[in-house]
């Protein structure tokens, strides 16, 4: 018998010693390899996600690109005008920006890029839906925008409007389609996989479901450090195992920003792999309905906002800092908005006052988390014990995302409370400020709140539409009070992104303090350096 | 022509079956609550362009013309358009099918060679350690779900040993093979690529085997239980009585009545690995149909969600005739009733 076993342990060894010598290297030179949640789309006109966002960033250059505060600096665009009533852009392109193809990226384009967004109607057109009237080339270099009203944050939601190539784009036109016979599908189909774009990657392989690999391009218009990847995978994957698995045998560099803390924490003890944790540009919000009993009342709100424990909800997010009022502290928050912290005795003060405080057990409030975010259910429990201190009844309830989506688009419907994360789009808070409280969102779940208020759409409106920046964001800073006087959510935390990455031998502005606080800017591959050397090195 | 009448029967079932299944998964995927066209597009976009949507995927017409609309577009091989990938999803299938096959049929080849050759052995050896082994591991691998196998497997060769590759079909290094079935190790042996054949079966390792072991379990149990059963019959006791060498004994008459059970097993095994491997698609990043459907279902996704549902019942449909002509073949007397029309 013991013969027997040590044939059979040596056949073992043979199997997985060959095994080992078999695995084939992994050896990524240059290359640059991310985790996302998918699904992925390069279309201008139609991504808006964050993995979407990400890619196009990469394969497409913008007229404006921002800093890291978030300021317009001149990219295609060397210089810009406005006309005096604020009506008119005008932007002065450069010479000599190449798209991909090798022809020359000039107004027609822009503009083409900007009608085709606005047709379309998808992504992240509906910032640009209702308030450009028109776009007109001027010459080859100069292209004009026509707005409905004054547009203050214009240039910042530039950041948005990817250009791309008209040639391509009309060559590759499929007849039938939804936008007439001239413009059949608009190039959807081919620029679901292909690239139309001039910026520093290209795409190399595209197979949707699985990852978007890109290369450098060698003939981008800007310099391109040395040491910027010569590739960049975006990979979709999300799964904590096997992100960890990748991570340690050095197949992945960046980790997916959806990580639980406790896995964060595991894919920090893997030897070279470092936390980055900087601002998301996002909020999480508890979307309270204003016009179901007994969340109507305002007192009644208020009573459930003193309640809150606000510094355990920041705790349960790593990186996550207090909400200062209803935005994210992006340009022209108002660091000095009043807040709410917890203050058991304010209240039962305000629950007092609310017509149903003598009614408590006749209400249950239930709160809808998505069973997509698990960690919102610790949110979600978290204020069922605050609650609970008031003698409220709150239920959570956990549904599936495209349920919460249903529930919210119409007021029958809608909860008392939606669990709700929420970006700004592009960096200023009027993004958010529009997007959760004008009444254009109502029947989204970006409003479970119902707010319908005339004043409030018309300060918003009037806030966007001034130009001045200062005075913009005075406005902004009246909107917000006025938002927390009505005390229609929750402000639970302003959201980080964390990620893990290969700190031994990837140089991450994001992860260094430098990051750009626009979405999608995070992981911009030509100013991210990757050290092929120091990485062989940590495998050995 | 008795086999083809009971050959022809099956297919009469199967069509039947086959179109049952469609009307119900239609409908099923169209109460389940969500507007897929606002779920696809997103909350801002206009509703001019919703409604553009909706139109097109026939949404405001009656459920029953909608049907019609599909299983028309279905008999001439059109799926529609997936939301998510939004290509159509015909071209998803070309995709992701192989993929899924390539799996399930190395997993058949793990549950098959594993399965009966351990449940023959401890059969064999009724009521040795070798035999309480062989049982354990059958009740672990019955009661352990494949996502754990994966995980576990994962950790072991992947993270901790570093062996085996862990996610994907092929390493972004070899070059693969030309696309001819889709299936990256039948291309890579007509291509003669051998590097990228024994790289593809490297990928397949761990997810064959985290996705077979239940399958392995069960087939071992059935396979040791028969052949302990069979090996105390009296034609085998006879047969050794005559001076039949064991060998033949155990080859010819005791195996081969013992893996009939295991072979109708094995038929509904491959319907089921196709359906329930998605978690295991999805720890080791296997681009897959289990995983494309379970992506449109969490994403509303009707036309991708119908298309997986019926070419996963057409393929059960398809193994379990094809176990059924095999138990026909390996069964003298299931021949025999057919014959008879029982």
């Amino acid at each position: 018998m013991n013969r027997k076993v040590m044939i059979l342990m040596l056949c073992l060894c043979i199997i997985l010693g060959m095994l080992a010598s078999l695995t084939s290297s992994t050896m990524a030179s240059g290359k640059l390899r991310a985790a996302f949640a998918w699904p992925t789309y390069i279309d201008p006109a139609v991504g808006s996600d964050e993995s979407s966002k990400i890619a196009m960033s990469n394969l497409y250059d913008t007229l404006v690109f921002p800093d890291t505060n978030g300021n317009p600096l001149p990219h295609v665009a060397e210089s810009w005008e406005i006309s005096p009533d604020g009506l008119i852009w005008t932007f002065y392109l450069r010479s000599g920006v190449k798209f991909h193809d090798g022809s020359e990226l000039t107004a027609e384009d822009v503009k083409f890029s900007m009608d085709r967004l606005l047709t379309i109607g998808e992504g992240l057109a509906y910032l640009f839906t209702g308030k450009i009237k028109e776009t007109v080339v001027a010459d080859k270099y100069t292209v004009v925008f026509h707005t409905e009203k004054p547009f203050g944050p214009f240039l910042s939601t530039l950041f948005n409007l990817y250009i791309v190539n008209k040639e391509q784009v009309m060559a590759n036109i499929k007849k039938t389609g939804l936008y007439g016979e001239d413009l059949g599908d608009y190039g959807k189909d081919y620029l679901l996989t292909q690239d139309v774009g001039s910026g520093a990657y290209m795409v190399k392989e595209f197979p949707l479901e699985e990852y978007l690999l890109m290369s450098k391009n060698p003939n981008y218009w800007l310099d391109i450090d040395p040491n910027a990847p010569d590739e960049f995978k975006m990979i979709g994957v999300t799964e904590p195992m096997t992100i960890r698995t990748m991570m340690s045998r050095r197949e992945l560099e960046i980790s997916d920003k959806w990580a639980s803390a406790e896995t964060l924490q595991a894919l920090s003890e893997i030897k070279g792999v470092n936390l980055a944790s900087f601002p998301a540009g996002s909020m999480y919000y508890l979307s309270i309905n204003t016009k179901e009993p007994p969340t109507d009342d305002i007192h009644f709100r208020k009573a459930m906002a003193w309640a809150f424990d606000y510094d355990t909800a920041v705790k349960l997010f790593p990186g996550a800092t207090r909400a200062q009022g209803p935005t994210s502290s992006i340009a022209g928050f108002n660091p000095n908005a009043f807040t709410y912290h917890q203050d058991l005795d304010k209240a039962m003060e305000e629950l007092m006052q609310s017509k149903y405080y003598n009614d408590l057990d006749k209400y249950t409030v239930e709160l809808f988390w998505t069973s997509e975010v698990p960690d919102q259910e610790k949110i979600a429990l978290l204020i069922m014990s605050n609650m609970s201190k008031l003698g409220i009844k709150l239920k959570p309830i956990k549904t599936p995302w495209l349920s919460v989506v249903e529930s919210a688009s119409s007021l029958e419907t809608s909860p008392h409370i939606i669990s709700l994360f929420c970006g700004a789009r592009y960096p200023e808070v009027s993004s958010q400020l529009e997007g959760r409280y004008h009444s254009s969102s109502v029947k989204t779940y970006l409003q479970n709140e119902w707010l319908l208020d005339p004043v409030l759409d018309k300060m918003i409106e009037d806030a966007i539409a001034t130009i001045d920046r200062d005075k913009r964001f005075n406005k902004y800073h009246e909107v917000i009070k006025y938002v927390m006087e009505l005390c229609p959510s929750i402000f639970v935390l302003d959201y980080a992104n964390n990620y893990a990455y290969q700190s031994e031998y990837v140089d991450w502005y994001s992860a260094q303090g430098d990051d750009i606080p626009v979405f999608g800017y995070q992981l911009v591959a030509r100013f991210i350096k990757v050290f092929p050397e120091k990485r062989v090195e940590l495998l050995k | 022509m008795v086999n083809l009448i009971i050959f022809l029967k099956r297919l009469l079932y199967i069509l039947l079956v086959l179109l049952a299944l469609s009307i119900l998964i239609f409908a099923i995927a169209r109460v389940v609550p969500g507007d897929p066209a606002r779920a696809a597009l997103g909350p801002r976009t206009p509703e001019k362009i919703i409604q553009q949507l909706r139109e097109e995927m026939h949404l405001n017409e009656p459920l029953h013309v909608q049907y019609y609309y599909w299983l028309e577009g279905v008999i001439r091989g059109d799926f529609g358009k997936s939301l998510v990938t939004r290509r159509s999803v015909h071209e998803d299938i070309k995709i992701f099918f192989p993929a899924t096959i390539e799996l399930v049929l190395f997993s058949m080849i793990f549950i098959t060679l594993v399965g009966i050759g351990l449940g023959a052995v401890c059969g064999l050896n009724k009521n040795t350690w070798i035999d309480n082994l062989g049982r354990l591991n059958s009740y672990i691998g019955v009661v352990t779900p494949s996502f754990v196998f994966a995980i576990f497997f994962m950790l072991i060769f992947g993270y901790i040993l570093e062996i085996v590759p862990t996610a994907g079909r092929i390493s972004a290094e070899v070059i693969a093979p030309p696309k001819i079935t889709g299936l990256i190790t039948i291309d890579a042996l007509i291509a003669g690529n051998f590097l990228a054949f024994w790289d593809a079966i490297k990928h397949l390792i761990l997810p064959a085997i985290s996705l077979g072991m239940a399958g392995m379990a069960q087939v071992s149990r059935i396979t040791r239980s028969t052949m302990a059963d069979n090996s105390e019959r009296d034609y085998i006791i006879a047969e050794r009585s005559y001076g039949i060498p064991e060998h033949i004994i155990m080859y010819r008459y005791l195996l081969k009545p013992s893996i009939i059970p295991s072979v109708s097993i094995l038929g509904l095994q491959f319907g089921s690995l196709l359906g329930n491997a998605f978690l295991v698609e999805l720890i080791f990043r296997w681009p897959g149909l289990s995983r494309y459907g379970m992506n449109a279902i969490l994403s509303k996704d009707l036309n991708a969600t119908s298309a997986v549902v019926l070419i996963i019942g057409i393929c059960y449909a398809i193994a379990n005739m094809i176990v059924d002509i095999i138990v026909n073949l390996l069964d003298p007397r299931i021949r025999l009733q057919n014959e008879r029309g029982e």
